[in-house]
């Protein structure tokens, strides 16, 4: 397969294994992800997506293999990631620009760079309006652009993202996804994105990774290599769909 | 002359709109007429079963009863006047509060934390927890005597059920979300529970105050219409003594009133301490 020329390796998978008692849930998962760059996962449902960001980001431990993140076991007391969930994870008792700062302030940025970041990041997604009101005065797509916009605000060495988008509208979500973009483009941060949505996938990603179904392992890698924005009615696009679709459904 | 007016429809759309039925459907969409027509019902069944039925004697009349009011607020009642007494039991009612919730809450919180701590202290909990506080009150008069100390430990004991329970619980219950978002961001144990644990859990050991001042009002009554020398309990008591009943119900509208006034009071201060429960108005 012929990839873009070759990046810096920033996080790299090695035979990742995960067993629950006899089930057999991950079995030797391998690739890795490039500096800066946009991954997409995409899989059938019930596939162990989940289990494999939990995985990634250590919330629990792998039975076999390894993940590096710059040549080191990843860690996350010592690497930088960050999780963005499928529900909506702000605190509740702080406001929008706290909830953002929040994640700076447990990694001990110093202030003058939290205020600087804050600002940058609450203009980037327009909260700026907002940023005194707390979660449960506003909309669940803005609560979910504040856990992105925490997330990015820690200057990650790995953003995790479990199908943030999964439970708004269509329209919103397009929206977003350029938002999404937007930010990862101006942060250059590297990014997972799990997502079931197809589309979705092709339309953020860079490169996307098809999984199979239980026990789960890497079935193809596609470059995605339209240039941006994407349009869903663009024919190299269609294709890709076809190809990522044919993918999911034969096994 | 505006020309409008005149105007045949616009005359019957006004005299529509003043029609009987109209007024009556305004007035009766604006609540505080509701709670006019209430408050002045009850005030006026009051009044005519109090003249009409032979139970009367014993009955005063709302009149009768704001005046008694009037008397006890500017005569001296065993060493006392109105106010005097209203803070006797107040001041009883904010120490064993204080006991109460000084031991409930952390308590809780350590139980929620630590299941050493739960298992050891749960089994004993379980068996005070049903246990009505006033059931303490001959072993607290044994032990501690008529004075203050009795009622205060009873007190204690009522505030100290709903503190422990709701502290725990409210820790017990943070959403796990909220701890998995932290953990990513890479929090230790400490930054965990200062940051969502303590936050999260505070609206609900919030809670467990206020029901523990209201059983703490509660208990302090009882108390003292066991024995005591003042309070508002002992006025009603002192009611019952000279058969003047306007006085009885004149101490129970004070305690309605002090324990309205003291949630009234309450929630002003969750509003300001947990401004993140408040919804904007849609």
């Amino acid at each position: 397969m012929t990839g873009p020329p070759a990046r810096e390796v920033k996080v790299e998978v090695v035979g990742l294994t995960k067993k629950f008692g006899d089930l057999l849930v991950l079995n030797d998962v391998n690739f890795s992800v490039a500096k800066g760059e946009f991954l997409a996962i995409v899989g059938p449902t019930g596939c162990g997506k989940t289990t494999f960001l939990n995985l990634l980001s250590k919330l629990i431990p792998a039975s076999e293999g390894q993940i590096l993140i710059d040549g080191s076991e990843a860690d996350p007391k010592t690497h930088n990631l960050a999780f963005v969930f499928q529900e909506p994870s702000s605190l509740p008792w702080l406001t929008v620009s706290q909830n953002v700062e929040f994640g700076m302030l447990i990694k001990g940025v110093p202030p003058g760079e939290r205020e600087r970041r804050l600002r940058s990041i609450l203009d980037i997604v327009g909260l700026a309006d907002c940023a005194n009101l707390f979660p449960n005065q506003i909309s669940a797509s803005m609560e979910q652009r504040v856990a992105v916009s925490r997330a990015f605000a820690t200057n990650p060495d790995l953003l995790l993202m479990d199908e943030p988008y999964g439970q708004l509208d269509v329209k919103l979500r397009f929206y977003l996804e350029d938002e999404l973009l937007k930010l990862w483009r101006e942060l250059g941060a590297t990014v997972i994105f799990v997502t079931h949505n197809i589309e979705e996938a092709i339309y953020v990603a860079e490169r996307i990774l098809v999984l199979t179904n239980k026990p789960t392992s890497v079935k193809a890698e596609i470059h995605v290599d339209l240039p941006r924005p994407r349009s869903f009615i663009d024919e190299a696009f269609i294709d890709i769909r076809r190809q990522v679709t044919d993918l999911i459904r034969w096994w | 002359m505006n020309a409008a007016l005149e105007h045949p429809t616009t005359v019957q759309g006004l005299q529509r709109h003043k029609s009987p039925a109209a007024i009556l459907r305004r007035l009766l969409k604006n609540r505080y007429v509701l709670y006019l027509v209430s408050i002045s019902g009850l005030l006026l069944i009051w009044h005519f079963s109090a003249v009409n039925f032979a139970t009367s004697k014993y009955m005063p009349t709302p009149w009768m009863v704001l005046k008694e009011l009037w008397r006890i607020a500017h005569e001296n009642l065993a060493g006392k006047d109105l106010l005097g007494h209203l803070w006797s039991s107040l001041h009883r009612v904010l120490i064993g509060f204080a006991i109460g919730s000084a031991v409930g809450v952390p308590l809780g919180l350590f139980m929620a934390l630590n299941r050493y701590i739960n298992n050891l202290v749960k089994p004993v909990f379980d068996l005070i927890k049903p246990m009505p506080p006033i059931s303490w009150i001959s072993l607290a008069i044994l032990w501690f005597g008529i004075g203050e100390e009795s009622k205060v430990f009873i007190i204690a004991i009522g505030a100290f059920v709903p503190a422990l329970i709701n502290s725990y619980n409210g820790i017990r219950l943070v959403d796990p979300a909220l701890y998995d978002a932290i953990r990513m961001l890479g929090a230790n144990r400490w930054q965990t529970m200062m940051e969502v644990t303590f936050p999260a859990g505070f609206p609900a050991l919030f809670a467990g105050l206020q029901i523990s001042l209201s059983v703490a009002w509660s208990c302090v009554l009882a108390a003292e219409l066991v024995s005591a020398r003042s309070g508002m309990g002992f006025l009603i008591i002192l009611g019952m003594t000279m058969s003047n009943p306007s006085m009885i119900l004149s101490g129970m509208v004070v305690i309605a009133v002090t324990a309205y006034l003291i949630t009234v009071v309450l929630s002003k201060v969750e509003k300001w301490v947990c401004p993140w429960k408040v919804e904007l108005p849609q």
